[in-house]
């Protein structure tokens, strides 16, 4: 591998755990305890079991003080390894232990003996496939440019002083003592990774570094590397908490760099720590990846794309990596250069970097009531979600809006497993038209949504009570001057969200009811019913027809975009004037953004009308759904534009899907830049581009309903890929082989 | 007025500058042995039959009010002597087998479709490209339907084989951007025997392009066996036609064996198809020698 030598890259990629072993990412970490001398600390089961037993001692004092004593017992005993291989130490981090011990123990005791009848409905809405439901501790991210600015020192004796400012009650003392303890725990276990690093060969430079860590701030790239990097393995980890982005790398990581060149440290050595640093994310290889973003602007507009930004793709490029993924924060005054150059990685198949449009975000928080600054300098977190800094919560709740259709469709009955679980709805022949019909659709969607903010609201009061963030907390000046949890209020955002998928699949359907049911009247609703809970079976004619009909969303057409448009504007009516206040001082938002829930929805969701059969896939995100953008890529622009990102203040992310060989050469290029541009300029939010491969393909040749959209660019002109005969796939599929 | 337009094909890439719509205009003078877009060659209206993707639905038997789609021992047969083009089968085909090449339009309707995506030849530098067929075969159209491009201030290109009269292409020269070009051949001989006519016409026309001091982008399909052996001559004879923006070589696929099947074309295609080796080979040597700028 490009700057990484095959025997660093080999040991680097074992680190984590040895990929010798079967490895399921989404387990998230499976340890390679081999690596460490047992010397350096105790057997990791050893602590694992010991956890619960070394908290007795600690009973009477609060949760955020025993939380932040299990941490010092992990940090103080985990067996920790260095490498000359690496310029990262190696931590036996016993996979996030404390989530296995007492933060679960306390889940359990919330859930199970607090408030039962909350997890009951809670598996209620998963199990028919209503919603997916989970605390979210996927969406934080720390105050970087605090925690490059003080390190661990600074911060500490920064919530010292805080502390010490005013005579503090019992529990506000506690909130800090939680806090002293995390952080001393934290500089206890760098000074033994320092002791380590000082008496292993090949570790000097890595000891140096963990030194300047053990007094203060970073002051070279490298320094600054490592913090993120302890940080991060310490908080998801160890502490129970992820880190949900590495930062706006090319801001905050610029003035290192620039002071690395004038102290004579090497560009190409400044290189090989990126590389080796990357790789650790690639050999942690979690199934969601790891974000970091670049961009954005400073005050007054001057960019934030530097000579950093580029180095940092340029080395990414080369690593031919996915993991980390990044997201660009796109801006007009990002430089046009630096634009085509990452579009030109994505057409070569780095999928992993997406855009989001900075002053969309900027105009949707500063909305919300947040100041230009706080707007700009948002965080893009997760895979393109947006937060100002110091924000904690994001949506774990992710709705089916197929689901209220069922309902309405079926009085109130979930059309797979025939429970009661919407409201009562009339029967079909009430619905005289197909407002009678939309109105009960809505009313339906507003029950599940009632259902599942009251849920929520419940057991979000509990978040600190079962996950307290001592870490973050020291992070978040909020939350030291509010001397509040940052998840219980002690953060500049505080929202809770609901994320709505099947968007697409919706709007289809109320269209195509509308269409043929309500004013061709082809078909009467009760014979629509029966055919969907058939899953049309004997009237394979009708199934092909809904699915070829071209009125759906992501084809700039007016009738199922009109539909996206209003339940936007009814999602904004019923769900933002919601307050989760009494939990967490915030406000409900939403969003289009469900993520792997749209599988797990999709199993238990009925045949829909829009031709989409039972336990198929559900359209992802603001995007038109499996095979239906057949109006190509503006059309597609054009209808996810429609919508008021600004007004969602939330993620309407669109995937389009580009084959190679239509955006091949500089022409193909610079139309990827203009279509780009163009979603900028119409205020879009996030946007991600599929560059088919041959394996898709292969599916495509497959499954070619799937595929109604797929078009070939053949030497000068396209074709639909469905309209070519299979010698002529073939060779095209060779074609895209060589590709790569 | 109308033209006869049997494909519009959006976000086209390289048909010009930035992102562009391609209308595909019915009727060609040509007929090259090589032809990809052999439902373009007709004037008129024609109805392609996809067998290979019939599902046997029978919906265009029950609404064919001609008897040209049939049932013969249980699948469907297709009886294109009694076909009147009337378009009802292709909306119902449950299996879009069948595709009417050749719809009638006026200058407005494909105004407002090309209007649609005007944001994004704004954002691209990108436009509006005539191609076929011969788009030139219907230049009053094109003149009339190009004022109203440029009174919205969209960048107009003609994709033409140049073999036309000079009085069509004098009627929309001032309303054209950019021409793009074709040149199949070197010779005389070898262009009649690709594309059954002399190339004497469409030489005086390019020149004729030159001197109007129009931008010319030129398009060299590369054919093995067929005008692979003349393409060194035509770059040195490009070398004396001074407006040329680029030259683009479209290495030879037959990709479209499908639609000859569909209209009962007989196939014309060469089986010989150049590799990406050969490709990148010869236009290496061309660029030794051209003195305009080679794209991909």
């Amino acid at each position: 591998m490009e700057y990484i030598s095959d025997k660093d890259y080999n040991y680097i990629m074992n680190k984590h755990h040895d990929q010798s072993k079967p490895f399921n990412s989404l387990s998230r970490f499976v340890r390679n305890d081999e690596l460490f001398d047992e010397n350096t600390g105790l057997d990791p089961n050893f602590i694992l079991e010991n956890i619960m037993i070394n908290d007795e001692k600690y009973k009477e004092f609060s949760h955020g003080i025993r939380k932040a004593k299990a941490l010092e017992y992990v940090l103080s005993n985990t067996r920790i390894s260095c490498d000359s291989r690496d310029v990262f130490p190696a931590i036996n981090l016993i996979d996030r232990p404390l989530n296995k011990t007492i933060v679960r123990s306390w889940h359990r005791e919330v859930f199970l003996d607090i408030i039962p009848e909350v997890e009951n409905e809670r598996l209620r809405l998963i199990n028919d496939g209503i919603a997916q439901i989970y605390i979210d501790y996927d969406h934080s991210v720390p105050n970087f440019e605090r925690l490059f600015n003080l390190g661990f020192v600074g911060l500490l004796e920064e919530s010292e002083k805080i502390r010490n400012s005013k005579e503090r009650n019992s529990e506000e003392d506690a909130f800090f003592e939680s806090i002293k303890i995390s952080y001393e725990a934290v500089l206890l276990f760098i000074k033994r990774l320092y002791n380590l690093a000082s008496e292993t060969e090949g570790s000097q430079k890595m000891a140096k570094a963990l030194k300047t860590l053990l007094n203060g701030a970073p002051k070279t790239f490298y320094e600054a590397m490592l913090l993120v990097y302890l940080y991060f393995m310490i908080s998801e980890y160890v502490d129970s908490l992820q880190v949900r982005s590495l930062s706006n790398f090319d801001k905050f990581f610029y003035k290192f760099y620039l002071n690395d060149l004038k102290n004579g440290i090497t560009e190409d050595e400044i290189r090989k720590d990126l590389a080796k640093f990357f790789l650790q994310f690639t050999a942690i290889d979690n199934y969601w990846n790891q974000p970091v973003f670049l961009g954005g602007e400073y005050e007054g507009g001057k960019t934030i794309i530097n000579e950093l930004s580029y180095l940092f793709l340029d080395v990414y490029d080369k690593m031919n990596i996915y993991n980390p993924k990044i997201q660009i924060k796109l801006c007009y005054s990002t430089p046009k250069e630096f634009t085509l150059k990452a579009l030109d990685m994505i057409r070569r198949g780095h999928s992993s970097i997406v855009f989001v449009c900075e002053p969309t975000i900027k105009e949707a928080l500063m909305k919300r009531g947040y100041t230009e600054e706080q707007a700009r300098d948002c965080n893009v977190k997760g895979c393109f979600e947006f937060s100002v800094q110091e924000s904690f919560g994001c949506g774990g709740t992710s709705l089916n809006l197929l689901k209220p259709l069922e309902y309405t469709l079926h009085k109130g009955h979930d059309a797979v497993n025939n429970a009661f679980s919407g409201i009562e709805s009339p029967d079909l022949s009430k619905y005289k038209t197909f407002e009678d019909f939309y109105n009960e659709y809505k009313r339906q969607l507003k029950g599940v949504i009632d259902l599942s903010i009251n849920l929520v609201n419940k057991y979000e009061a509990y978040l600190s009570y079962i996950n307290p963030q001592s870490l973050l907390a020291g992070t978040f000046k909020t939350s030291l001057d509010l001397v509040k949890d940052p998840m219980q209020g002690g953060s500049t955002g505080n929202g809770s969200g609901l994320s709505f998928g099947a968007i697409a699949d919706l709007v289809d359907s109320l269209s195509m009811i509308k269409k043929y049911v309500y004013d061709k009247k082809e078909l009467s609703l009760t014979e629509l019913v029966n055919m969907l809970d058939n899953n049309f079976v004997g009237n394979e004619n009708w199934l092909l027809k809904l699915k070829n009909d071209r009125d759906k969303f992501g084809n700039n057409k007016d009738l199922p975009d009109n539909f996206a448009i209003d339940i936007i504007e009814y999602l904004d009516k019923v769900v933002r004037p919601n307050l989760n206040e009494k939990s967490r001082g915030g406000r409900w938002g939403y969003s289009f953004h469900v993520a792997r829930a749209v599988y797990a929805l999709a199993n238990n969701t009925a045949t829909s009308p829009n031709g989409r059969l039972i336990g198929e896939e559900l359209s992802k995100n603001f995007s038109a759904s499996m095979g239906q953008n057949r109006e190509g890529a503006t059309a597609a622009i054009l209808s996810t534009t429609k919508m008021d990102a600004v007004k969602v203040c939330g993620d309407v992310p669109l995937d389009l899907g580009l084959l190679p060989s239509a955006i091949k050469g500089e022409d193909g290029l610079e139309a990827m830049y203009g279509l780009l541009i163009t979603f900028l300029k119409r205020k879009g939010h996030a946007i991600h581009f599929n560059v088919f491969d041959a394996e898709t393909l292969r599916d495509a040749q497959k499954n070619p309903e799937k595929y109604q959209d797929l078009q070939i660019r053949v030497s000068g002109w396209n074709v639909l890929w469905n309209n070519i005969n299979k010698v002529e796939q073939d060779g095209f599929i060779k074609q895209a082989e060589s590709l790569i | 007025m109308k033209a006869k337009v049997f494909e519009i094909k959006k976000f086209a890439v390289h048909d010009g500058d930035g992102i562009r719509t391609t209308i595909f205009f019915k009727g060609c003078p040509l007929k090259c042995v090589w032809c990809h877009n052999p439902e373009g060659l007709s004037s008129k209206t024609q109805l392609a039959y996809y067998s290979h993707k019939c599902i046997n639905c029978f919906e265009c038997v029950k609404i064919c009010p001609n008897n040209a789609h049939i049932i013969n021992n249980g699948i469907h047969e297709y009886v294109a002597k009694n076909c009147i083009n009337c378009g009802k089968c292709e909306e119902i085909c449950l299996g879009n087998a069948i595709k009417i090449y050749g719809k009638d339009y006026t200058v407005d309707e494909l105004l407002k479709i090309v209007l649609e995506d005007k944001v994004f030849y704004d954002n691209s530098g990108g436009g509006v490209t005539l191609s076929g067929g011969e788009c030139l075969l219907y230049a009053n159209f094109i003149k009339d339907l190009f004022i109203k491009l440029k009174n919205h201030g969209i960048n107009t290109a003609v994709d033409t084989c140049g073999f036309i009269g000079k009085d069509q292409i004098d009627k929309i020269i001032d309303y054209t951007d950019v021409f793009l070009y074709d040149f199949k051949a070197y010779t005389s001989k070898t262009h009649k025997n690709c594309t059954g006519q002399s190339n004497d016409i469409i030489i005086k026309n390019l020149e004729y392009l030159d001197k109007k001091g129009k931008n010319i982008e030129i398009r060299i399909p590369y054919v093995p066996n067929y005008n692979d052996f003349e393409i060194e001559d035509m770059i040195k004879y490009l070398n004396g036609i001074k407006n040329i923006t680029k030259i683009r070589i479209l290495p030879y696929h037959n990709f479209s064996t499908a639609k000859y099947q569909s209209l009962n074309y007989e196939n014309t295609m060469p089986s010989v198809v150049p590799t990406n080796e050969e490709i990148e080979n010869i236009k290496n040597t061309l660029r030794k020698i051209s003195i305009h700028k080679i794209v991909d």
